[in-house]
C-alpha cells in the first residue's frame, strides 16, 4: 500500500481487530478503509513496476453492508488471486452500490512484507456513519 | 430492516466497552447464570471459576452470550464455556443448540475457520532421545511444513479432486497415501461430514481451496513437538496410549481460505436474506437462516465441505510429519511408533441427538470454539474409545501446556456434549505487542526449553504466551463441572507457527 499511515485508529478487540476510519466525505472513507485494511496486512515497498487498474462495481443491502462487500473484495482479491490493491478511485456511491477502479499489482514478497492474516471483513459491530459533516466507520477483522 | 434491539450495547466510537452492565448470577463455584432479560428466549450460562469471571467482565462477550440468546429456536441455554472471549457475533467458547423447526443456523456461529481443530499423535519417542535434536526436529518441519499468511503446499487439486477432498474428507487424503484407514476412527464423524455437496461452492471457494491443502497458515494455529509431563488418570492414559516423558505431536489447523470463502458467501446471502426470515438480529454477524429453510440446508452442505477439507487438511500435515521424522532421526516406522490419537473440531455446527426437557430430540449444536465431549459408551465413539470415552484436545497457546481429557457425563447432561477448546485471548494484539515489544519473545521461549520457528513477524508477539488465559484454570473448570475429565498434560519442546 502506500507508504504512510491512512487516517484510521486501532479499536482494541481481544480475539480480532478492529478500525476506526474517517474521511472527509463517504468516497473517501471507503478510500481510506481500503488503504487501512492493506496498511493492517502488509508493507509494501514503492517500485517501478506497473500498476493494473480493475473497474468493479459492489452492491450492498446499505452502507454497512456496502463496506464489508467494498472490502471482502479486495481483501479476496489478495487472498484468491494474490493480487495487491494499492490504490482506489471512487467514481460513484450510493447506500446501496458503489463503482471503482482498482490500482493493483501482482503479489510480490520481494516487495510485500505480510504482517498479518486477515480472514474476513465481519458485520459483527459494523457502523458507517456521518458525524459533524464527516464520515466515520467501525470495521472489526477476523484475524 | 434489520432491528438493533435488546442487549446489545450502543457503540462508543473511541472506545468499546466493558460487560459490567450485563446482570450475573454466581450459581455455584463453576457456574454462572445472564438471567433471561427482554429478547433473549433462553438464559446464558457461563462455566468459569472465581479469577477467569473477572477478565470475562472486562470484554463485551457476555453480551455475545446474551445476544445469541436471542435467536430463533435455541433450547436450554446460550453458553459459554471457561476459555470465552469476544469474537464477532458469537464469543469464542460458545455452545448454543436450535430445534430444527424453528431453529436457525448461523456461519457466525461456526466461524470463518470452518472445522478449525487439532489432531493429536502419540510416538514410541522419549523426550530425553530427542531433546537434543529438538532443533534439528524442528527445522526440517518447518521445511517440509508450508506455514505462513496464504500458504500454498505442493498439492495442486484438480477442480475433480478438490470436489472428492469436500466429500470423502480425510478418507480422500488416506486413499492418496497419506496414512491408514485406522486413521479414520480415531477422528470425529470419522474424517467427513455427510451431506457435502460441493455443487453449492462458489468459484471463489474452489479458486482459494485449489493449492491450500496440506498447509497450516498463520495466526494461532501451530504445529507442536510436546512431551507428557504429567499423567492425571493413568487408566485412560494407557486407553489413549499416552506414558509420562513420551514425545507427541499436537497439529492445530483449519480449513483455510476455502472455508473462510464459504462462510464469507454464505454469511452475504444470509444477511442480503434476513429481512425476509423476520428475524430480529442484535448484530448483523449474527446473520442466519432457518435449519428448514432452503438456504439453511444449502449452508450446512457447504459447512461439511470445508469440515472435510480441514480434516483432509490435518491428516496430510501428519503424513508429512511422520516422513520428516523418519528421515531427520534416521530412524524406521516401528521405532518411531507414530500412532493418531484423535482428531477433534472446534468450530462446528451439527445435527445431534440430545435430552431436552427429559425428551431426546435432534438439535443443531453450534460450537464457536468449543469441542465435542462423548462420555463412555456413546453411540457415536468407535469401539476403540468406547470404553474411555472421546479424547478431548486441548492446545495451549504458544509455549504454554496442552492437555488431553477424555469426555464425560456431565458433557452431555450440561452442555450439549460441549467443552472447552483452548485457553482464550486475554490480551488483544494492540495490547500483546505493546507489551512483547523489544522483548526477543522467541529467546525467552527458548530458555525455557521452547525451539520456535515462525513465518510471521507479528505472529510471536501476537501470540506470546501472556496473550492468553491461564489455560490450566480453564482445564480445571471443565473438569470440576463435570464436562471432560483431565487425563495427560503435555508440554511444549519446540514450536513451528506461520
Amino acid at each position: 500500500m502506500h507508504p504512510g499511515k491512512p487516517d484510521f485508529s486501532l479499536l482494541d478487540h481481544t480475539a480480532d481487530m478492529g478500525i476506526l476510519v474517517r474521511g472527509i466525505n463517504l468516497k473517501n472513507l471507503f478510500e481510506e478503509a481500503a488503504k487501512s485494511m492493506m496498511y493492517i496486512m502488509l508493507t509494501y515497498a514503492p517500485g517501478i513496476e506497473e500498476t493494473h487498474a480493475v473497474k468493479v462495481s459492489i452492491k450492498g443491502n446499505d452502507l454497512p453492508d456496502l463496506m464489508v462487500r467494498w472490502l471482502g473484495e479486495i481483501l479476496y482479491l489478495f487472498e484468491g488471486e494474490k493480487t495487491v490493491v494499492t490504490d482506489t478511485f471512487l467514481s460513484a456511491i450510493s447506500p446501496s452500490q458503489l463503482e471503482a477502479t482498482l490500482q493493483t499489482i501482482p503479489f510480490d514478497p520481494a516487495l510485500h512484507e505480510i504482517l498479518r492474516e486477515i480472514k474476513a471483513v465481519t458485520y459483527h459491530q459494523i457502523e458507517v456513519a456521518e458525524k459533524d459533516g464527516r464520515w466515520e466507520a467501525r470495521i472489526i477483522f477476523d484475524l | 430492516m434489520i432491528c438493533r434491539k435488546g442487549p446489545l450495547k450502543p457503540y462508543n466510537h473511541t472506545s468499546i466497552g466493558a460487560d459490567m452492565e450485563i446482570k450475573l448470577e454466581k450459581l455455584d463455584e463453576y457456574r454462572w447464570l445472564i438471567p433471561k432479560t427482554g429478547p433473549m428466549r433462553v438464559p446464558g450460562l457461563i462455566f468459569s471459576n472465581n479469577k477467569l469471571i473477572k477478565a470475562v467482565k472486562e470484554d463485551q462477550s457476555l453480551t455475545q452470550v446474551a445476544n445469541v440468546a436471542t435467536l430463533p429456536g435455541i433450547v436450554g441455554y446460550s453458553m459459554a464455556m471457561p476459555d470465552i472471549h469476544w469474537g464477532y457475533g458469537f464469543p469464542i467458547g460458545g455452545v448454543a443448540a436450535f430445534n430444527l423447526d424453528e431453529g436457525i443456523v448461523s456461519p457466525g456461529g461456526v466461524g470463518y475457520d470452518i472445522n478449525c481443530g487439532c489432531r493429536l499423535i502419540t510416538t514410541l519417542l522419549s523426550a530425553d532421545e530427542i531433546r537434543p535434536i529438538v532443533k534439528d526436529l524442528i527445522s526440517a518441519l518447518f521445511k517440509n511444513i508450508p506455514t505462513g499468511v496464504g500458504s500454498t503446499g505442493p498439492l495442486k487439486l484438480s477442480k475433480k479432486d478438490e470436489a472428492r477432498v469436500a466429500v470423502q474428507g480425510a478418507a480422500w487424503a488416506v486413499k492418496k497415501g497419506f496414512g491408514t484407514t485406522e486413521d479414520l476412527d480415531k477422528t470425529e464423524d470419522h474424517g467427513a461430514m455427510d451431506g457435502a455437496d460441493p455443487s453449492l461452492l462458489s468459484e471463489r471457494a474452489m479458486k482459494r481451496g485449489k493449492d491450500q491443502l496440506g498447509t497450516l497458515g498463520s495466526g494461532n494455529h501451530f504445529l507442536e513437538l510436546q512431551v507428557v509431563e504429567k499423567i492425571y488418570d493413568d487408566q485412560k492414559a494407557r486407553d489413549f496410549s499416552l506414558f509420562e516423558g513420551q514425545v507427541t505431536v499436537f497439529i492445530h489447523t483449519g480449513s483455510r481460505g476455502f472455508g473462510h470463502q464459504i462462510c464469507d458467501d454464505f454469511l452475504k446471502e444470509m444477511s442480503m436474506k434476513i429481512q425476509k426470515e423476520s428475524i430480529d438480529l442484535p448484530d448483523r454477524q449474527l446473520a442466519c437462516a432457518r435449519l428448514k429453510s432452503d438456504l439453511g440446508r444449502r449452508y450446512l452442505s457447504a459447512m461439511a465441505c470445508a469440515a472435510n477439507y480441514a480434516w483432509a487438511n490435518r491428516q496430510i500435515l501428519m503424513h508429512w510429519t511422520h516422513e520428516t521424522l523418519l528421515k531427520t532421526l534416521s530412524i524406521n516406522p516401528e521405532e518411531l511408533g507414530m500412532n493418531l490419537l484423535y482428531d477433534v473440531c472446534h468450530n462446528i455446527a451439527k445435527k445431534e441427538l440430545h435430552t431436552v426437557g427429559g425428551n431426546q430430540v435432534m438439535v443443531c449444536v453450534h460450537r464457536k470454539g468449543a469441542t465435542r465431549s462423548l462420555p463412555p459408551g456413546h453411540p457415536l465413539l468407535s469401539q476403540i474409545y468406547r470404553d474411555a470415552g472421546q479424547p478431548v484436545l486441548i492446545p495451549g497457546s504458544m509455549g504454554t501446556y496442552s492437555y488431553v481429557l477424555a469426555g464425560a457425563e456431565g458433557a452431555m447432561t450440561q452442555s450439549f456434549g460441549s467443552t472447552c477448546h483452548g485457553a482464550g485471548r486475554v490480551l488483544s494484539r494492540a495490547k500483546a505487542n505493546k507489551k512483547a515489544k523489544s522483548r526477543a519473545i522467541h529467546r525467552e521461549l527458548e530458555d525455557i526449553g521452547i525451539f520456535v520457528q515462525s513465518k510471521g513477524k507479528r505472529t510471536l508477539k501476537e501470540e506470546m504466551p501472556e496473550a492468553y488465559k491461564d489455560i490450566s484454570q480453564v482445564v480445571e473448570v471443565v473438569h470440576q463441572a463435570g464436562l471432560a475429565k483431565k487425563v495427560a498434560r503435555l508440554r511444549p519442546l519446540g514450536v513451528i507457527k506461520g
